[in-house]
C-alpha cells in the first residue's frame, strides 16, 4: 500500500483550505443539531462551536497532504462533504421544517 | 512509525508556513506576551486624576444617587463601582455615555468619571482613559493592522500556524527519542539552534495547539458565524441566540422607585449566597429602579476562566440572587468548554503563576519564529555554498533584513509607544492618537532601515534601539520621581513598579543581544547573513550588500 505520495502542493493545500471549512461547518453542525441537549441544549454551544470548527478545518487541513494525490484528497474529501452536508441538511429540515 | 517520504513530505509544509507567516506570528506572540500584564501597563500609563479624591465605600451610595440624578444616561447604560482602587480607576464610579452619532459611523462612547467634593457635591467629568494596553492588545490581534482586514488576516495566518505545528510534529517524529532535549551546543551553530527550536516547540506544544485552535477561531469569528448563520441554521441563529441574550441582561425597569442597598450590604451579601466568588466592579443597572440590579464582575477561585464574562447578578434593592448562571461553576458543559479553551489562551487560570508561565511561553513563542527564520537562511547558505556559490541570494538577504526589521521595529515600537504615555500627557490633544502614531512610525521605520542596512548591521542598531527604547520605561519613571516640574508621574504600587523593573531586564536583555551579535557579525562566517566582513573575502561583491530602501 506504500504507494508514493505524490507533493501535488497546490491541490492538496486548496483541499485542506476549502473542503476542510465545509467539514468544520457541516460536522459540528451536526454537533448542534444531535449533539447532548440537541437544538434546545444552553446556548453556550455557539460560542464553542467557532473552536470546533477551527480545530476540525486546522485537521484536515494539516492532514490532507497525506493523501497520495491530490485528486485523491479532493474526491475523499469531497466525498465526505457530501455526505456530512446531505444529513446537515437533513436535521435542519427535520428540525425547522 | 512515520515513513521517510512522509517526514520529505510535510518539512516544506513547515518550513515555507514558518517563513511566511513567521512575521505576523513573532509579532502576535510578543504582543500577546506582553498583554499578560495588560493591566499593570495600564496603570503605569494611567496618570493621576486630578482633584479625585478617594471616595470610601461608605460614601459610595451618596455618590452613586448623585450620579443617577445627574446623569440618568447613565443609569441604563450602567454605573460601574469601582472595588479595587487601581491607579486607572481612580474615582470610584464611571460609566460610558453615547457619543454624538454620525450617519454611517460605528457607535461610539464617551467616558466619565465622578467623584465626591469635600463639601460632599458631586465632581463629574467627561475623560477619555488611556487606551495604551487596548492598543498593545489590538496589535497582538491585528498585528496592527486596521480592522476587520487584521482580523481575517490573522484568521489565515493562524490556521497556517495550526498547519504548520502538525507538519513540524510530523518531522521531529522520527527523530524524537534521539533528538528530543538533546540540546547539542557546540561548534555546529545551526544543529545547536535546530536542537533548541525543536525542544522549544515541542515541549510548549500544548499551548500552541490551543492558541491556534483559538486564534483561528477568533480571527475568522465573524465570517464563521455568518457561515453557521447560512449553512447550520439556515437562517434560524439569531432566534437561538435570544435565549443566549437573556442570560446577561437585567429586569426590566418597573418605573417605580426603590431603595437601593448599600454597595458595602450588597458586597456582604455576595459572599454570603456566592463564597467564593471574587468581584473586581460592580455594575448597577436602572440605579434608583425597584427592579434595579447589580451585576458583579471578577473571577470564580479554583476555575479556568477568571474572565470578565463571569458574573454573578444581584437585586440591589433586597440582595438577593437574580443570575448567576455565567459564573463558572454554573456555566452549562459546552460554555464551560468554551470559557475554558477561551482562559487556555488568554491564560485567566492558576493566578499569578499562569500569568508568568504565559508571559514566557509568548516570548518562547516568538523566538520560535525568529530561530525558525534564521534556521531556514542558514540552511539556504549551506546548500549555496555546496553548490560552489558563496554569495547569498537575493532573496536570502531580503528575508533577512525583513525579519530583523519587522521583529525588532515592533519591539522597539511597543516600547516607545508605552514610554510616550508619561512623555506626550497633557502636551498633546489625542495622545491615543499619538499611541498609534509612535508605534507605526518606529516599525515603518526600522523595517526600512532594515533594507537599507541589510541584516547584519541593522540587527545591531535596532537592537540597541530596543533597549534604549525598553530602558527608557524605567529612566521616564525614575525621571518623573526626580524632577516633578516635568508633569509626570511615578506609582508606588507594585504593579506599576513591576513593569518598570521587568522592563529594566528586557532593556538588558536587548543590549546583550546586541553585543552578541555585534560579535557575530565581526567574527562569524563571512558567507552568513550575519557578517558584515563579506567584502574583505576573497570575491568582491557584484552588488552592494545594502539594499535600497524603496
Amino acid at each position: 500500500m506504500a504507494g508514493d505520495i505524490r507533493p501535488d502542493w497546490w491541490s492538496k493545500a486548496s483541499a485542506g483550505a476549502i473542503l476542510g471549512l465545509g467539514l468544520a461547518l457541516s460536522l459540528v453542525g451536526l454537533y448542534a443539531y444531535l449533539g447532548p441537549g440537541g437544538i434546545d441544549a444552553p446556548t453556550g454551544r455557539y460560542s464553542l462551536m467557532r473552536h470546533l470548527e477551527a480545530f476540525v478545518w486546522i485537521a484536515v487541513f494539516g492532514f490532507c497532504f497525506l493523501f497520495r494525490s491530490g485528486r485523491a484528497a479532493w474526491a475523499w474529501l469531497g466525498a465526505a462533504n457530501l455526505i456530512a452536508f446531505a444529513a446537515l441538511f437533513a436535521c435542519r429540515f427535520y428540525f425547522f421544517a | 512509525m512515520v515513513r521517510a517520504d512522509i517526514v520529505k513530505l510535510y518539512r516544506p509544509v513547515h518550513t515555507w508556513i514558518g517563513i511566511t507567516c513567521g512575521f505576523a506570528l513573532f509579532i502576535a506572540f510578543y504582543a500577546g506576551a506582553l498583554t499578560m500584564f495588560q493591566e499593570p501597563i495600564a496603570r503605569w500609563a494611567a496618570p493621576p486624576a486630578v482633584g479625585v479624591a478617594a471616595v470610601p465605600l461608605d460614601d459610595a451610595p451618596r455618590l452613586l444617587e448623585l450620579v443617577a440624578a445627574a446623569h440618568p444616561e447613565a443609569r441604563e447604560e450602567g454605573i460601574t463601582l469601582h472595588l479595587r482602587g487601581h491607579e486607572n480607576e481612580p474615582a470610584r464610579v464611571t460609566w460610558k455615555e453615547d457619543a454624538p452619532h454620525q450617519e454611517g459611523q460605528p457607535h461610539e462612547h464617551v467616558h466619565w468619571w465622578a467623584t465626591l467634593k469635600p463639601d460632599g457635591t458631586l465632581l463629574a467629568k467627561q475623560e477619555e482613559p488611556s487606551e495604551l494596553a487596548e492598543f498593545i492588545n489590538a496589535i497582538h490581534m491585528r498585528a496592527g493592522l486596521p480592522r476587520p482586514w487584521g482580523s481575517y488576516f490573522m484568521g489565515v495566518v493562524s490556521l497556517l500556524y495550526g498547519v504548520t505545528l502538525i507538519a513540524g510534529v510530523i518531522v521531529l517524529l522520527p527523530s524524537l527519542t534521539k533528538d528530543f532535549l538533546a540540546l547539542r551546543v557546540g561548534h555546529n551553530l545551526k544543529r545547536m539552534w535546530l536542537d533548541a527550536h525543536n525542544v522549544v516547540g515541542i515541549t510548549a506544544l500544548p499551548f500552541h495547539l490551543v492558541i491556534a485552535v483559538t486564534a483561528t477561531a477568533w480571527g475568522f469569528g465573524g465570517p464563521l458565524w455568518s457561515a453557521q448563520e447560512s449553512v447550520i441554521f439556515g437562517g434560524k441563529q439569531k432566534i437561538v441566540m435570544k435565549r443566549d441574550a437573556e442570560r446577561w441582561r437585567a429586569p426590566k425597569p418597573t418605573g417605580e422607585a426603590g431603595v437601593m442597598m448599600p454597595p458595602a450590604q450588597l458586597l456582604q451579601r455576595l459572599h454570603a449566597q456566592v463564597p467564593d466568588f471574587e468581584p473586581k466592579v460592580m455594575i448597577f443597572r436602572n440605579f434608583g429602579d425597584k427592579a434595579a440590579a447589580v451585576k458583579f464582575v471578577g473571577a470564580e477561585r479554583g476555575y479556568v476562566g477568571d474572565t470578565s464574562f463571569g458574573g454573578v447578578m444581584l437585586s440591589a434593592v433586597t440582595g438577593d440572587l437574580v443570575n448567576d448562571r455565567a459564573r463558572a461553576s454554573r456555566q452549562d458543559p459546552d460554555r464551560r468548554a468554551s470559557t475554558t479553551i477561551f482562559a487556555l489562551h488568554t491564560g485567566e487560570y492558576g493566578g499569578i503563576t499562569i500569568t508568568w508561565a504565559y508571559f514566557f511561553l509568548g516570548f518562547s513563542g516568538a523566538w520560535l519564529f525568529y530561530s525558525g527564520n534564521l534556521l531556514w537562511i542558514e540552511t539556504r547558505r549551506k546548500k549555496a555554498r555546496e553548490g560552489g556559490e558563496v554569495e547569498q541570494s537575493r532573496s536570502t538577504r531580503l528575508l533577512g533584513s525583513a525579519t530583523v526589521g519587522v521583529c525588532l521595529g515592533c519591539v522597539a515600537g511597543i516600547s516607545l509607544t508605552i514610554v510616550s504615555a508619561k512623555w506626550l500627557h497633557g502636551r498633546v490633544a489625542d495622545l491615543n492618537h499619538w499611541h498609534e502614531l509612535i508605534y507605526y512610525m518606529v516599525f515603518l521605520g526600522s523595517v526600512a532601515w532594515a533594507f537599507a542596512w541589510g541584516a547584519a548591521r541593522s540587527a545591531v542598531h535596532l537592537l540597541w534601539l530596543c533597549a534604549a527604547a525598553t530602558m527608557a520605561i524605567p529612566l521616564t519613571t525614575l525621571a518623573a520621581l526626580l524632577f516633578p516640574a516635568l508633569g509626570m508621574w511615578a506609582y508606588g504600587s507594585a504593579a506599576t513598579i513591576g513593569v518598570d523593573a521587568i522592563a529594566f531586564v528586557g532593556a538588558l536583555c536587548f543590549a546583550w543581544m546586541a553585543v552578541a551579535t555585534m560579535r557575530r557579525i565581526r567574527n562569524g562566517p563571512t558567507d552568513s547573513i550575519w557578517s558584515i566582513r563579506k567584502a574583505a573575502a576573497a570575491t568582491p561583491p557584484r552588488e552592494p550588500i545594502a539594499v535600497p530602501a524603496e
